[in-house]
This record gives structure tokens, sequence and C-alpha cells, in this order.
């Protein structure tokens, strides 16, 4: 057997064992469907909104915190201006002036972790939330989450179940698979106690958290991520609360996707290596032994993939124009006959294989949208396998590239 | 220290470990399959050319008219050179299956080439265009690949073309023999012997092939003969 064809079958029992790990996971504890039951406590929280220059989501943002079901008296809203130079700060005045629940806050820029920071110093309730000035919460999502924290003590923080607002272009669609097959996964990992990050949009943690290991870092521009390794690294417990819904808007240019992808897998790595005592530790429990080395494996092994494909698909283009050039053959269809007969299908183990891994993760899509209660249509779908294998080798490369040389990656 | 479920690990790692299993297996029987669609087909070729030659022995001559309308050379046998180069991409070149069907291959092709000589010379109306076609896959022979795809134009072209393709380094005396007496050097593949004239090494390009092959003129292409049938 060739050598890369060896190589991507060890790939392809990679991605394989990571699917039948998360399917195995699933149906040993299915995840639960939403109840009317409301919390018997309510706690405090304040909800800290940070943003830079984001005069065109800002007011929407605060307005679905504003609708949120949830006595009022319990819940604050603390916009920190992290030194915008757009309309954030006249909409944001505007906003503090009209509704008593919010506050805002000026500070010069210095990155979304120094804005969360200066919020968690100046806080006192039982709770702080942080949502991302782009995306927007669905009125039970506190109720939902709050629940989480009643029905175990030792929850420290939990995930909500992120969905794309509104996509209609190629590349939001594309998105709303990703986010839905991360549904699923993130459902997965909280099964097993292994989730690893607190995203922007509507993560709530308990104030105490940062009493135990401090603030927010810079953390290579990945401060969600940095904060789940060292809360794991704790033995913090975190969990994802599916029913909170959250609907975050996505990157609409390829460039913009690009970057922010790019500064997530960067992040990733260059965390890992922060972490690195925490990979194949037990000690970590599963985020240690399967999370972290699959996800480091899974990185190499996807840009791995495409390079060898892209490589094996150049070469071909390139030899059928020199073959064309060579025979001065015209350009022909091979017989009908031919291409319908069973005799000439590739039937390699390694077709079969991606057989089998392309229908896991359709089987992993549909189960995201079961478990949030969304819709994936076709287009969608067709989006999402057409194109994500192309991008994603960018953001992987570039990331790769950005990490050996310990670049810092950009937010914009 | 968290409680860690190993079982889980080992469960995943069997299942996966099935499902390579499952697809290694399926992969094998239907490679086998091919063998014995390959082998089925050699079968039935061989049968036709036995009853050719027990004709032509029984009857000390040939109905030449049904030989010009229904030559030996089958469709199968044409199609039966694809199979066999699927056969061996997906077994490799040293399956010993392969290298049996390869030689049983090689035996029907230079019998029927000895029978439609034979043919040739006893019908007038039989003027069939011969070339055998020597190539290497020992890595000796680089543009072996380009010369295969031109002839396999051509045959799509031509059906009465009839090219006969040897593999040069295929162990049978059979075709040792007939390669010394075309007089074919192994060390100038690709090798082309056009009829009966002295053989050519060397790629040729289409435009090549058809100057060196004018009876090509004389012979139908797929589109006329579908046309007139």
């Amino acid at each position: 057997m060739e050598l890369g064809t060896l190589a991507i079958d060890v790939c392809l029992f990679i991605a394989l064992f990571f699917e039948v790990f998360l399917l195995i996971a699933f149906f040993e504890r299915k995840p639960s469907t939403k109840t009317r039951e409301m919390p018997k406590h309510f706690p405090s929280i304040t909800m800290v909104v940070p943003c830079f220059n984001e005069e065109k989501t800002l007011k929407s943002t605060i307005e679905s915190l504003l609708q949120l079901e949830y006595p009022k008296e319990k819940l604050s809203i603390m916009i920190v201006d992290d030194g915008s130079k757009d309309n954030t700060r006249k909409i944001s005045e505007e906003l503090a002036k009209q509704y008593r629940q919010v506050e805002y806050v000026f500070k010069e820029n210095g990155g979304k972790y120094t804005a969360l920071n200066l919020a968690i110093e100046r806080v006192q309730t039982d709770l702080i939330g942080c949502l991302d000035a782009d995306s927007f919460v669905v009125k039970d999502a506190l109720i939902e989450a709050v629940k989480k924290f009643e029905s175990d003590p030792a929850v420290m923080a939990i995930t909500p179940a992120m969905k794309v607002h509104k996509p209609t272009t190629i590349l939001e669609l594309m998105q709303s698979v990703e986010y839905t097959f991360g549904i699923f996964y993130k459902k997965m990992f909280d099964n097993l106690a292994a989730l690893n990050v607190l995203p922007g949009p509507f993560s709530i943690y308990r104030k105490e958290v940062f009493q135990k290991i401090g603030l927010f870092r810079h953390a290579h521009n990945t401060e969600d991520m940095e904060i789940a390794f060292r809360m794991h690294a704790h033995g913090l417990k975190i969990v994802n609360a599916h029913t909170a819904l959250v609907y975050t808007t996505v990157p609409t240019t390829l460039r913009s996707l690009i970057k922010q992808r790019t500064r997530w897998s960067q992040g990733f790595l260059q965390n890992s290596r922060d972490y690195s005592y925490m990979f194949f530790n037990p000690r970590f429990g599963h985020f240690g032994m399967f999370v972290l080395p699959f996800g480091f494996v899974a990185f190499f092994a996807g840009l791995f993939t495409a390079m060898y494909a892209a490589y094996h698909l150049i070469q071909a283009t390139s030899m059928r124009a020199l073959d064309m050039y060579l025979t001065q053959i015209p350009p022909h269809l091979s017989p009908v006959s031919n291409n319908l007969n069973w005799f000439y299908l590739n039937t390699t183990m390694t077709s079969f294989l991606i057989l089998v891994t392309f229908s896991m993760t359709i089987v992993a899509i549909f189960l995201g949208s079961k478990i949030a209660d969304s819709k994936i249509t076709a287009k969608s779908l067709f989006s999402y396998f057409a194109f994500f294998g192309f991008i994603a080798p960018f953001w992987l490369a570039r990331a790769a590239w950005g990490a050996a040389l310990a670049r810092e990656s950009k937010w914009r | 220290m968290r409680t860690m479920n190993w079982q889980k690990y080992a469960l995943a790692f069997i299942i996966t470990a099935a499902i390579f299993g499952t697809a290694f297996y399926i992969a094998y029987r239907l490679d086998r399959a091919r063998i014995a669609d390959i082998r089925a087909t050699q079968e039935a070729i061989s049968i036709d050319i036995l009853s050719t030659e027990t004709q032509f022995d029984l009857l000390g001559r040939l109905d030449c008219s049904a030989i010009s309308e229904n030559p030996v050379l089958s469709d199968e046998l044409n199609s039966l050179a694809e199979r066999l180069s699927i056969a061996e991409q997906n077994l490799g070149a040293d399956d010993a299956d392969v290298i049996a069907l390869k030689k049983q291959y090689s035996l029907l092709q230079i019998k029927d080439y000895l029978l439609m000589q034979e043919i040739s010379t006893k019908c007038k109306n039989v003027k069939p265009v011969f070339v055998l076609y020597f190539y290497s896959n020992k890595g000796d022979c680089p543009s072996c690949s380009r010369a295969g795809e031109v002839l396999t134009y051509l045959r799509q072209t031509y059906p009465d073309l009839r090219i006969y393709s040897f593999d040069y380094h295929l162990d049978l005396s059979a075709l040792h023999t007939l390669e010394s007496l075309r007089r074919v050097n192994g060390e100038k593949l690709p090798a082309f012997v056009i009829n009966d004239r002295m053989p050519i090494y060397g790629f040729k390009s289409l435009d090549e092939m058809r100057t060196l092959i004018p009876e090509l003129k004389n012979l139908a292409t797929s589109s006329t003969a579908l046309l007139n049938p």
C-alpha cells in the first residue's frame, strides 16, 4: 500500500474513532428535552457585553437581553466599550439612559479580555455572563442556564447551544451546519465532562470561578478557550445547557471567516502548548485523554488530508493536460456502459471508510439539529459538504504557520 | 482525580476496528468478484476461439462471410484489457490471480491473432489490421501508459482495428516466442508491430500512429459503424 494512502487510512481511523466515541457518549446519556419547570431561586446575574465598534448589532443584542424572562431586579446588563471609534458609545449611552438595568462603561482599547476583567472586578452578582455584541439570546435562555446551576452546585460555568442568526448566503448556510454539528459534539463533550471552550456568546460563570482561578488572560486572543482549559486544570465543572439558545452572527466574507477561524485554530494550538501537561493525563479525565489529543491530531490530520488531496488533484490535472498535449487525443467521453458497470466503481477500503465517515457526520448533524430543535435544509447541507473541506485547510495552514512563528493572530 | 471510563475507549476502538475490518472485507470480496468476472469472460472467449478452430478443423475451410460479420475478437476481449487493468490497480501487479489472468489473456490474444492471420489468408474479404503492442509496467517504460491511451482511443474509433497488448516481462513461453519471432527488443519499450512489419519503438502520438497505420483509412469508424450496421 502506498504510504500516502496508509496515512489517509490512519486519519480516517482517527476520525471514525472520534465519531464512534461521541456516538457511544450519546447513547449512554441522551440529551434531555426542555421542560416548563422554573428554577426555585433566581440568582443575581450581570450580563457583560464587551464591545468594540459594534454599532450595527449592539442595540439588538441589548434588547434581546432586556427581553429575557428573568426577574428584572436580578438581571443587570453592563456594556463595556473597549474604546470604540464608531457610534457604539452614543447607542450605549442612550440604552443606559432608557433602561435602568443597563450600565455603560467606557475604557481605553485593551482587548476583549480586559473589558471582561473590568466588569468582573466591578460586579457583585452571584453569576456573571458574557454575551458578544453580535449575538442574540432566546427569551428563556437564562432560565434554562440557571436551572443547570441549580441542579448541581458543583457546576461552575455553562455554555449555551449556538445557532447562526438568519443564515442566507452560502457561507452563512455552511456555518449554520457547522454550528449544528457543534451542538452535537459539545453536548457529547458535556457528557464526557470535557467541554473545551466557553464561547463569547452567552457563557455564564459563578462569580467564585474568578476568585478561585483568577481573571481572563490574553491567551493568544482566545480567552474563552483558555478559561475552559484553566477551569479543567483546577477541576472546576463546566456543563452545556443545550436548551439555552443563542443566535450569533457569523462572518459574511471568506476573508473575515478565515481570519476568525485562524484565530480560533491558532489559539487552540498555542493554548495546547501552554497546557501541554494536560495531554494524555488521566488526572484531567476525558478532557486530557480524549478532547485535547484528538483536537490536536484532528488539526494536523485535516491539514495533511487537504494537502494530500490538493497534491493529487494538481498532479492528476497536470498529468492529464500533459497526456492530452502529447497524445493529441481530442477530449472525449468514456463509453457510458463502463461508467454504469459496478466493475469500474472505486471499491477500495479507503473509499468505503470515507463513505462511513461521511454518513456518521450526517448522523451527527442530524442529532445536533434534534438536540437544538433546528432545521437543516438541503441547501445548507450542500453548502457545508461542498465548501467546508475546501475552505478549512486555509485557516488550518495559516494557524499552523502563525503558531510556528509565534505570530499573534488578528481579531478582525 | 476524575474517574475515567476506560471501557468507552476500548468499545470505541473495537467498533472502529470492526468498521475497518468490514470495509476491508467488502473491498476484498469485490476484488475477488472482479477476478471471477474476468475469469468467466476469459472462459467464454476461450470457447469462442476453440469453436472457430474446431469449425476450421472439421470443414477444412471457413465460412468467410460469417467470419467477416462476426469477428472472433469480440468486444468482450476488448473490454477484458480494461477490466484486467482495474484488477491490476486494485490488487497489485504481483497478485497471483492477476498474473494468472494476464497469462490466460495473453494466450487468448495470441491464439486469436494466429487464427485471424489464417483467416485473412483464406478469406479474401477479411483484411484485418493488426497492432501488437508490447509494454512494461515495471517502471522502465514511462510513456507506456500514454501509448496505451492512444491505442485505446484508436480501438474505440476503429472497432475493426485488432490491437493485442502484451506485458513484455510476463513469464509466458508462448509470449517469449512471439517476441522473438517479431524481433521485439524489450529495452526500447513501448514497441508496436503493425501487421507483419518490423517493430516500431517509442511513444507515438495519435497523428503519428495514424501515419504509421495507413490501413486505418479503409476501416470504418465507430460513428459510421453505428450509422451503417
